[in-house]
């Protein structure tokens, strides 16, 4: 009886929706998303990048340009200036312009694909508000994917999540006039941690 | 990196029209510059890198110190506005990315081995091969000019264009 009880308690807990497991208090919608990061048309976003991938590590410059309206370049070189990929997103359009071989896998490329389109995207429908402390939490969907915007009041963390476990945590620090001077991107389901220092002047 | 063109500014810029050379005068600077060249042991410079992507606004500047020492060690070590410095030795190149090392067997990487044979032919005076490259020599006011044309028809991610300009003072070496 007593390891049924336990059981129950497991799955009860096991299965609870990820706001439920961490606390989220619903509250009424108030706003939609505005993501600023890469929102400016007339400024060249550079990173000094470093990407972490199972057991190795590499670094190179990361440079997003918002070409338009929902329309953005994205290119990572390695520090001495050679291409590694090249990528456009243009609305619901996603185009590899250039990519490395080594790197030309799919599995890889949509992890990427689906990583940026966050950074990039920056106006998503808040389809639940949550708050916990001085935090409001924004859920939303983008290709059909489950994100929590953290805002205090500026983007601070997204995460994606399934319904009961987070896969990706995206944290925004040293904001600075729009710009996030750091952010990392830190897979749980794979061993992959994108690292990204501006240095744009 | 079609259309990506490097930069490398080993010493300054002169402002005023540039004018072909003539024959001669090529032939000579090319003699003069191999004669320096060949009696050459260390050379140590500051450069600037300046990368063009035709979406940006404005060129991604970086900049750093170049170090040589014959026959061919290349130290590329760029100081701002990140550090991360690459030490070309024999077939491996060592990486130093802001205090992590790591190191890259060239030898099976094409690109870092052109990189590492147009750095090392250009500072030692090597690079006037005209099977490689299509060469033409400007001046410019007291300024000698170098430009190296490469063919790049497939393959995106060589070097289009190299340009090397220096002072016939300084003469490539500063």
């Amino acid at each position: 009886m007593r390891y049924l009880l336990i059981s129950i308690c497991f799955i009860f807990f096991g299965c609870a929706s990820f706001p439920k497991k961490n606390n989220f208090v619903a509250t009424t919608v108030t706003s939609n998303i505005s993501n600023p990061y890469f929102a400016n048309p007339n400024q060249d976003y550079i990173y000094k990048a470093n990407i972490e991938v199972y057991d190795n590590a590499f670094g190179g410059i990361f440079i997003v340009k918002k070409i338009g309206d929902q329309h953005h370049r994205i290119v990572f070189t390695t520090e001495m200036g050679n291409k590694l990929f090249d990528f456009t997103f243009n609305k619901d359009d996603f185009t590899v312009n250039y990519i490395l071989d080594d790197l030309n896998k799919k599995i890889l490329i949509n992890v990427l694909k689906k990583d940026f389109k966050v950074l990039i995207t920056e106006h998503l429908i808040a389809e639940k508000t949550y708050a916990i402390a001085y935090k409001i939490i924004k859920k939303t969907s983008l290709d059909n994917k489950t994100y929590y915007y953290f805002e205090s009041p500026e983007i601070r963390k997204i995460i994606r999540a399934n319904s009961h476990k987070e896969k990706v945590r995206f944290l925004f620090t040293n904001l600075n006039d729009n710009i996030a001077q750091h952010i990392e991107i830190i897979h749980s389901n794979i061993k992959l941690k994108i690292n990204l220092k501006s240095i744009t002047k | 990196m079609r259309k990506l063109v490097y930069i490398l500014f080993f010493t300054v810029f002169a402002t005023q029209a540039q004018t072909q050379m003539s024959t001669q005068e090529a032939a000579a600077l090319k003699t003069k510059v191999k004669a320096l060249a060949s009696t050459t042991q260390t050379i140590s410079s500051d450069f600037i890198q300046y990368k063009h992507l035709d979406f940006l606004d404005n060129d991604i500047e970086t900049s750093g110190k170049l170090a040589f020492k014959a026959p061919d060690l290349v130290k590329w070590e760029y100081l701002d506005p990140f550090k991360y410095a690459v030490l070309f030795k024999d077939e491996t190149l060592f990486i130093n990315d802001e205090g992590n090392k790591s190191n890259v067997d060239i030898g099976s990487n094409k690109m870092f081995k052109q990189l590492n044979k147009l750095i090392i032919s250009s500072v030692k005076g090597d690079m006037f091969d005209e099977a490689e490259f299509t060469i033409e020599y400007f001046h410019k006011d007291k300024t000698a000019w170098f430009i190296l044309c490469r063919e790049t028809k497939n393959s995106p991610n060589t070097f289009k264009l190299f340009i090397l300009h220096s002072t016939q003072k300084e003469m490539l070496l500063k």
